[in-house]
């Protein structure tokens, strides 16, 4: 019988799993660190004499974004390796980052909205940048769903699924160049004014810092998971030997 | 049957002119004075509860999925500590047997 989690050695187990906490402290301690530096470099940068106040939601709003971007190519890629060599580690990191992907999603969806709210005087609008944004959370959240009903074949139905939103990334960031949209273009991060630059760039490396972190720790549950099927295989070998 | 709706018709009519006449005539009059304001301050939502509410979602939805992941490889470790002493506890059994 072949674990349903794919092939970890045999005899590896207990180790793997007692060494997976570290990196979730160390998530929770940068994301305090963050908490608190991060917030006042933003208060500290000047106010955008258009928006006013509110543009302050996009120190996190594009680095949430980005990660979001940042996550789909990692499972993408993740699961090229599945579905072509048949790595399971890939797998195991695809669905990680597929993971990251929903959270920062979420994150982009609902920051950017609150945004909008302010600015343009609407709480969504259906315009390239932000339909295109909508339908890669859901792409993602199809890729989860896939994996967790769609039995035998799931894992590599939502591995196909994942290209197809690895694809739909450049779409989602050249839209606002190709269309006409009342999204800000892509040339809002490159012309950032100077005193705005470190709050964003500040705010970008402690979402980097999370995200890596959080990938860190969600492949490890997932590694510690295989480890644990490996394990039950393990004692019902030796339950029915003779 | 024509009777019936008859009856009934017509003080529906005059339930439904009543109605036209009572709605109709204020817009009617809003419709017609526009007025120029001078001085009254301009209407603006305050930006600091969007940018607190952005803010807080982001960092709740990034704890939230840290107390799932803590969770998550709490379980599996206590599973793996259960199954490390069947396994230990099979494995002498036979030793024994052998």
């Amino acid at each position: 019988m072949r674990s349903p989690m794919g092939s970890v050695e045999r005899g590896s187990i207990a180790p793997r799993a007692r060494s997976v906490g570290g990196g979730l402290t160390f998530a929770l301690l940068a994301g305090l660190a963050g908490f608190l530096l991060v917030p006042s470099l933003i208060l500290r940068a000047p106010i955008e004499p258009v928006m006013g106040f509110v543009q302050k939601i996009f120190y996190f709003h594009v680095p949430c974004a980005i990660m979001l971007f940042l996550s789909t190519f990692t499972c993408a890629g993740g699961s090229v390796a599945y579905l072509f060599k048949g790595s399971e580690k890939g797998d195991r990191l695809a669905v990680s980052a597929a993971e990251l992907s929903v959270l920062f999603g979420a994150c982009v969806l609902v920051s950017g909205p609150l945004w909008g709210r302010k600015a343009w005087g609407v709480w969504w609008q259906w315009d390239a940048r932000l339909t295109s944004s909508l339908l890669l959370v859901l792409m993602m959240i199809g890729y989860l769903i896939a994996r967790r009903y769609a039995g035998p074949a799931g894992r590599k139905l939502a591995a196909a699924l994942s290209l197809f939103a690895a694809v739909n990334v450049p779409l989602v960031y050249k839209s606002v160049d190709i269309w006409r949209t009342v999204h800000p273009q892509t040339t809002v991060v490159p012309k950032l004014d100077p005193q705005m630059r470190p709050a964003f760039w500040s705010a970008f490396a402690l979402m980097a810092l999370v995200w890596g972190v959080l990938l860190a720790a969600r492949y490890r549950l997932e590694n510690a998971r295989a480890a644990l099927a490996v394990a039950e295989l393990e004692l019902d070998d030796l339950l029915e030997a003779p | 049957m024509k009777d019936y709706f008859g009856r009934m018709g017509r003080p529906l009519l005059k339930a439904l002119a009543a109605l036209v006449a009572t709605c109709g005539a204020p817009a009617m009059a809003f419709a017609q004075q526009f007025e120029k304001v001078e001085g009254l301050p301009r209407q603006e939502i305050p930006a600091g509860p969007f940018v607190a509410a952005a803010y807080g979602f982001i960092w709740a939805a990034v704890l939230a999925y840290v107390f799932v992941i803590a969770r998550g490889l709490a379980r599996v470790e206590r599973d793996l500590a259960d199954l490390s002493r069947k396994l230990e506890s099979a494995g002498g059994s036979r030793e024994r047997a052998g």
